[in-house]
């Protein structure tokens, strides 16, 4: 195991987080704070309660997980895509890395930062509404996981990349859209009936529901099912990158 | 002497359907300066990628220090750098960072004495808390020699090290390549510039449309390819040569003030002093004769438009 690459790797990447660092924690404090204003304080005052929670609290884990999947899935994806575009690859794919070192570096990079914006994020959340978290450990479990699959999924992204078009085209077409759609500021049951349906194939629901379950003890769909779907999504992807990795997709001529 | 690095059968084909290197064979000697010459395209750098695992080979085998590069890549790259020939820097980055971040990379304990060797090497040391993007393209690619050197390197692959850059820094780089064939370093360097590989190398290779047309000593590729010019400067300019020196096929030179000879200086009989007593029966008046060694750059220049003549 080549221990001081994955860690050049990983420190080359936060260290380009660090460049902006304000601008990655005053984003997401200022982002949260005006949710909490908007839906918390001007239609949270009409809607009360969901499930028995007040929707202040209860947009907070589809809030955490909106920022946790966009920024999972651009951090990851701009870490592998910005050498592929500078030429610097050149270095990492001329040393002696494995595979799974290199995905050790950036993924794990692009993880660490999404986890330390959701920590941010719940922080923040602190200050507007009450919060009680009934399962912290599943709470963390669902974070980590969460991060670590959407950043191989950016990471995918990076590498099938072919211009800064489809880098962005990823985040703001698909994950928004499903994050919005995948009950981050609503209970899928308030859905009517064929909508509810066609949304447990959004596979957002699967963890915004579970991570809102670690919260307040009950979700849209059990929680068994949303951490099998987790983990599922992180098998796909594991699987996808070996695969780029050992053929040198995009990579390697 | 034992090699460090062998190729056999090495071909690649891309996906495009070009085929960059034809079956190429190459056995690299272990302390060598070896000096790749090629036009634009001749498959240089895609061998050079080959090696380091940049491009996937279409065939053949690739022998490190007796590790398969692709079997054992680990123990091969650990050992060989690589200067590219684009200069491709993390314009954020500081000098020094850079450097440290390669040396781990390659999974080298961090050395600050041997980063700062390094550096001051290369004249780089009082740039070492400058971003990549701050400087010149000369520093650059001190920069990308200094990350190539951070790991101590037991090949060095530079490829057209001294492309675009100023002579003091080309002069800067001979110093230096010198420097570490003592040391004990392999190099492996492409050029355009046939005085760089006349000046460093121990060996030479030219390649061409992905074919290995020769390999040789330096000194006995000049020796054996080597041509000489004699050049008989005349009182009175000529339009044509005169028939009677046909068996000697002189070309007229500097608007006929000059008669111009090629021979092979390793010839038993060059053929100088019957021409010299023809010109003088003719009572063709000269004030001057100059003989010069042909370079590398026209044996050079020679090999690689062969084939083409030939077809």
């Amino acid at each position: 195991m080549n221990l001081p690459g994955v860690w050049a790797i990983y420190r080359f990447e936060m260290t380009r987080f660090g460049r902006t660092f304000w601008g990655s924690i005053v984003t997401p404090v200022i982002t949260t704070a005006l949710y909490f204003i908007v839906f918390g304080g001007a239609i949270g005052s009409r809607i009360q309660e969901v499930d028995g929670v007040p929707y202040g609290a209860f947009i907070v884990p589809g809030l955490v997980m909106l920022s946790l999947l966009t920024q999972s899935l651009m951090n990851a994806s701009f870490g592998i895509y910005m050498p592929r575009f500078a030429g610097t690859i050149y270095e990492v794919l001329s040393a002696p890395v494995a595979a799974t070192e290199l995905i050790l570096g950036y993924v794990g990079a692009a993880a660490t930062k999404s986890m330390l914006i959701g920590a941010i994020i719940l922080g923040t959340s602190a200050f507007f509404v009450d919060l009680k978290i009934e399962h912290p450990v599943m709470m963390v479990a669902f974070l980590i996981l969460t991060s670590v699959a959407f950043s191989l999924f950016g990471f995918i992204v990076g590498l099938w990349a072919k211009g800064f078009e489809q880098l962005s085209l990823v985040p703001s077409l698909i994950v928004t859209p499903l994050t919005f759609l995948g009950g981050a500021f609503y209970s899928i049951d308030m859905l009517p009936a064929p909508w509810r349906t066609v949304s447990l194939f959004n596979p957002v629901v699967y963890l915004v529901s579970g991570f809102r379950w670690s919260f307040f003890g009950r979700g849209d769909v059990d929680v068994a099912v949303s951490l099998g779907a987790t983990l599922g999504f992180l098998v796909i992807c594991t699987g996808i990158v070996a695969w780029m990795l050992k053929t040198g997709y995009r990579l390697k001529a | 002497m034992q090699p460090i690095l062998t190729l056999s059968g090495v071909t690649k084909t891309y996906a495009s359907g070009h085929q960059a290197l034809k079956s190429v064979d190459l056995s690299i000697n272990k302390g060598e300066i070896f000096a790749l010459l090629g036009p634009n395209g001749a498959g240089k750098t895609t061998m050079i990628g080959i090696v380091c695992g940049l491009v996937v080979p279409s065939s053949g085998t690739i022998t490190f220090d007796g590790h398969d590069v692709a079997r054992d890549f680990r123990e091969a790259r650990r050992r060989i750098g690589l200067v590219p020939q684009e200069l491709s820097t993390d314009m954020f980055e500081k000098v020094i960072s850079t450097v440290r971040f390669s040396r781990g990379l390659f999974g080298r304990r961090r050395d600050d004495a041997l980063v700062e060797q390094v550096l001051k090497d290369l004249s780089l040391w009082d740039k070492r808390d400058a971003k990549i993007m701050e400087l010149s393209g000369g520093m650059k690619r001190r920069v990308l020699i200094a990350k190539a050197l951070a790991h101590e390197p037991d090949l060095l692959f530079l490829d057209e090290p001294t492309a675009g850059v100023d002579v003091e820094l080309r002069r800067d780089m001979w110093k230096l390549v010198h420097r570490l064939r003592e040391a004990g370093t392999t190099i492996i360097l492409t050029t355009h510039y046939i005085e760089e590989a006349e000046e460093m190398a121990d060996r030479v290779g030219v390649i061409n449309r992905g074919e290995l047309l020769l390999v040789e000593e330096k000194t006995a590729l000049m020796k054996k390819l080597g041509k000489r010019e004699m050049d008989i400067s005349l009182v009175e300019p000529m339009s044509v040569v005169p028939p009677e020196l046909a068996e000697w096929d002189l070309t007229l030179a500097d608007e006929g003030h000059k008669l111009r000879y090629v021979f092979d200086a390793q010839a038993e009989r060059t053929g100088i002093p019957s021409l010299l007593r023809k010109v003088s029966e003719l009572g063709i008046q000269f004030k001057d004769l100059d003989t010069s060694k042909s370079s590398l750059e026209d044996i050079f220049v020679d090999l690689v438009h062969r084939p083409e003549q030939a077809a």
